[in-house]
């Protein structure tokens, strides 16, 4: 424990260093050029090379790999997808050209950064423009890292923390989605690029929201992501993931892996926000986000939080889920998913009681318009030992228009006759009295719909900390243009 | 990929010739459909459909193909009697047709009830386009099965306007034999314009380890009202596969109420369409597995047309080592407007040994609906059981009616008084003293 706290002090230092390698940059050409796409063996040792990850690190990836190759690309999911040529995905690229000013940014990102009222040094870090000058994240981050250190906390990318605290993350990684639990976890675990690694101590109370927002060290975390974060006995962790503005992101596959471990009586809150590009109103292009979450209460009385707003990507899959192991362990999990256009999202959770007395609770709030199709997939399961468990979960799904669909698939295994656990759901359009109601008071149809489904959401909304639940709802009244009329 | 030795059950159902019947069509057919089962063997929990139901014990058994004695096996009327029920009788024996323990005589006018080996005797062209139907879907091993070695079954109709009065009584029962059997039977149930009908489907046996399967097509036309009555009391040894196809026209109405008490595996595959502006559909069930049963219903009702409405209520008790399986998916396809569908299944565990599996589907492509589903598992309300003890009803009594009273549910608005009386005192025979 003693050493762990002096690494812990010592974390400032490290990225001082760390710092200092990266402006010293990776002189090897790979680093310059990237890797050429294509996956084998090779790519990978190459890539674990380029990170100067230990041997460890590589035999891990290595063993994911063949047991990615071993497996089938899963289609239960209700997505209609095209193959993905995973031999055409470069797995290391070169930090791409940035463009100089916003002078080069593509106008209607600007209109989108506009209306939802980013301010405007952030447009410039948001839209992929060379920051330092423009924004000074770094003194903000600097000034936050002081903070998290004294307290105890790690906050680093994933890479850094490979090196820098091998036995954390040799103890964690793998241990809440292990590298072959699915075809998409597989691929990540052999291939992930980096992300971040949050630690907290065992009795701390993370002194601020941790956000990846203001993780100055883990830019560029690409498209194969991986977050573990660990909450020791007691500690308490509000973690905040993506932005409400729309990335400028050129990759079309994201896989990412978050991992959530709370240990006795340990808290841990992870927000949500998702923007991707969803592609046009045709159909065309968008991001393919396939993405494993899972947490695990391994300690008695320890809670683990899902909040997410999904409203960007082409398609959507994902299932934050929890375990409930510990005793009296309680998940939750409050989704607010948007599609429009040709957009697809097959999205839910699964909440596994084990322990004794658990409690989980799911509200998701599905809103389809356009094209879209929207379904909620979920599965609450009571092993035989979960005495008492209790579980209660809720579906509302939202039409708008007539070309969309609102799909609900959850599934119940009870094997503990102390267990409750209940399912209710509906499906629904807004409702003429509703609009008439609006528009009799002389707001507009598009406040209107827009109030609506703010109402709609609003259980979930609160859920967020409070500046994200304003940009939330924001977010929805952009994504919605057009939907009504 | 390489071909493994089939299963014992494959094998034995492949073992016997197929029924030559003299009709081309079908003879070809049934080739086909013995081909692909052959092809396809059982399936497997890693279909969806068969997620929650797991066949490998039933891959390991074999069965002897059909009953040449069946119709020398001495029957009690009694174990089939059901009382408010003593219109025309149609029963088989181990799949076999019993003239002498149906009633055919004297048929009320408009409706038609025969074999079905009988009707395609006459003619068989009409029941053509029902029977060649092709349901190319993966895990229909027992479909396929059925239409491979099906001879006999039900055939019904009823003639446009007509409306029958007595509830027809159709009677499947299993009676013990030398050795275990598969039997299957195949039925075609019509209804015209405007035709009523009430019919009660009766699985009944006792002693025996039969496999039986059976396929049904249920068409009602336009403005046809069918209250259908399912009591599925199978030997607790056997095994009973069904599916049942309901159509319904426009206006036309389908009220169904089932119970599922015997069998150890017995599994119901139910799928309405709505296919008809107007049309209504209600299914009252309850499941109710004990001991090692595993019972499962998988209901499926699609909504194809402008203004349909379906409500289901189903309830689930599972005690001691039995497990309970229930799908419920409702699909509202594009453009059926004025689409409304409820589902509710509320669930009992009454062990520590036992199992719930539930899964409400809501599938909607269209937005002038209301939809709505709700699945509970869980155990008697506290409330209630402190209610009746605290005016001096014992807690094993209390539980008892309780239980009783979340069953009974399902069959407060069957018309049939004496029936439902019947049924109500089967559900309460079935929960544990």
């Amino acid at each position: 424990m003693a050493s762990t706290r002096n690494a812990l002090r010592d974390n400032a230092g490290v990225a001082e260093a760390l710092g200092r390698n990266y402006s010293a940059g990776f002189v090897t050409e790979i680093e310059m050029t990237g890797l050429p796409p294509g996956l084998d063996e090779e790519t990978i040792r190459q890539l674990s090379a380029i990170k100067r990850e230990p041997e460890w690190m590589t035999e891990w990836r290595l063993a994911a790999y063949r047991h990615w190759l071993t497996m089938p690309q899963p289609d239960w999911a209700k997505l209609k997808m095209d193959a993905i040529d995973y031999q055409a995905i470069s797995y290391y690229a070169a930090p791409k050209q940035a463009p100089k000013s916003l002078d080069e940014v593509d106008p209607a990102l600007l209109e989108t950064y506009e209306k939802l009222g980013v301010p405007l040094h952030e447009r410039a870090a948001l839209a992929g423009v060379a920051v330092d000058a423009v924004f000074d994240s770094v003194s903000v981050g600097t000034t936050f890292r002081k903070q998290l250190a004294e307290a105890g906390v790690i906050f680093c990318s994933m890479s850094e923390a490979i090196r820098e605290h091998p036995e954390l993350v040799q103890k964690y990684l793998g241990s809440v989605v292990p590298p072959g639990d699915n075809f998409f976890a597989a691929l990540n675990s052999a291939v992930f690029s980096d992300g971040s690694f949050v630690f907290i101590p065992r009795g701390v109370r993370c002194p601020m929201e941790l956000s990846t927002y203001f993780r100055i060290n883990a830019q560029n975390t690409g498209q194969f992501e991986r977050t573990l974060i660990v909450a020791e006995e007691g500690a308490h962790v509000s973690y905040l993931e993506g932005c409400t503005a729309p990335k400028r992101d050129e990759n079309q596959l994201h896989a990412a892996v978050v991992e959530l471990v709370a240990l006795e009586r340990a808290q841990i809150k992870y927000s949500t926000v998702q923007n991707w590009y969803p592609g046009d109103e045709n159909g065309v292009g968008g991001i393919y986000n396939l993405v494993t979450k899972r947490g695990d209460c391994r300690g008695d009385d320890s809670k683990i939080s899902w909040t997410q707003v999904e409203t960007g990507s082409a398609i959507t899959w994902k299932y934050p889920s929890v375990v409930l192991r510990g005793d009296r362990s309680v998940g939750e999990f409050h989704s607010v998913a948007l599609t429009h256009h040709y957009q697809q999202a097959d999205t839910g959770t699964k909440m596994i009681h084990i322990g004794k007395d658990t409690k989980s609770k799911i509200v998701s709030k599905g809103i389809s318009a356009g094209r879209s199709n929207n379904s909620y997939r979920g599965l609450v399961k009571v092993e035989k030992g979960a005495e008492r468990a209790r579980n209660y979960t809720q579906c509302d799904s939202l039409l708008i228009g007539k070309k969309c669909g609102a799909h609900t698939f959850p599934y119940m295994e009870v094997k503990n006759p102390s267990a409750i656990v209940e399912h209710e759901a509906t499906t629904s359009k807004i409702s003429d009295d509703q609009m008439f109601y609006c528009r009799s008071r002389g707001i507009g149809e598009e406040d209107a719909v827009s109030m609506i489904v703010d109402g709609f959401c609003k259980q979930v909304f609160r859920e967020l900390p409070m500046e994200f639940a304003v940009e939330a709802k924001k977010l929805l009244e952009v994504s919605l243009e057009g939907a009504v009329g | 990929m390489s071909q493994p030795a089939p299963l014992p059950f494959v094998a034995s159902l492949l073992d016997a010739p197929l029924p030559a019947s003299g009709i081309a069509w079908l003879d070809a057919l049934r080739r086909a459909h013995l081909d692909a089962f052959a092809a396809a063997g059982l399936p497997d929990t890693r279909m969806e459909a068969w997620k929650y139901t797991a066949l490998r014990a039933l891959g390991q058994r074999r069965y002897a193909n059909g009953d040449a004695q069946a119709a020398a096996r001495a029957v009690d009327p009694a174990a089939f009697d059901l009382p408010g029920v003593d219109g025309p009788r149609l029963a088989f024996v181990n799949g076999v047709f019993r003239a002498d323990l149906s009633a055919l005589d004297d048929l009320p006018a408009g409706l038609v009830l025969q074999p079905l080996a009988q009707a395609l005797r006459q003619d068989a062209e009409p029941l053509r386009f029902v029977l060649s139907r092709h349901e190319p879907e993966q895990g229909d091993a027992f479909v396929r099965l059925n239409a491979a070695r099906a001879e006999d079954g039900v055939a019904l109709k009823v003639a446009a306007g007509a409306k029958i009065a007595a509830p027809v009584h159709l009677v499947f029962l299993g009676a013990p034999a030398e050795s275990d059997l598969a039997w299957h039977l195949r039925h075609v149930i019509e209804l015209g314009e405007g035709a009523e009908l009430a019919l009660v489907e009766h699985h009944v046996g006792a002693e025996q380890q039969h496999l039986g399967t059976a396929v049904g097509d249920i068409t009602l036309r336009d403005g046809a009202v069918l209250r259908q009555v399912l009591l599925q009391q199978a030997a607790t040894g056997s095994s009973l596969i069904r599916r049942s196809r309901l159509q319904l026209g426009a206006r036309a109405q389908a009220t169904l109420h089932v119970l599922e008490l015997g069998g150890a595996l017995a599994r119901h595959e139910l799928r309405a369409e709505l296919a008809g502006d107007g049309a209504r559909l209600d299914t009252r069930g309850v499941f109710m597995p004990r001991g090692r049963q595993h019972i499962d219903t998988q209901l499926a009702i699609r909504h194809q047309a402008l203004n349909t409405a379906s409500e289901s209520v189903w309830r689930g008790v599972a005690d001691q080592r039995a497990r309970g399986v229930f799908r419920g998916a409702i699909l509202v396809a594009p453009g059926a407007d004025g689409s409304d569908a409820s589902l509710s299944n509320k669930n009992l565990l009454l062990s520590g040994q036992a199992e719930i599996d539930t899964k409400p589907e809501l599938e909607i492509y269209a937005d002038e609906v209301k939809a709505a589903h709700g699945a509970t598992v869980g155990q008697l309300d506290e409330r209630s059981l402190f209610y009746l003890r605290s005016r001096g009803i014992p807690h094993d009594e209390a539980r008892a009616l309780l239980t009783a009273a979340f069953c009974r549910a399902v069959l407060d608005d069957l018309p049939n008084a004496a029936l439902r009386e019947h049924l109500a005192g089967l559900l309460a025979n079935q929960l544990p003293d």
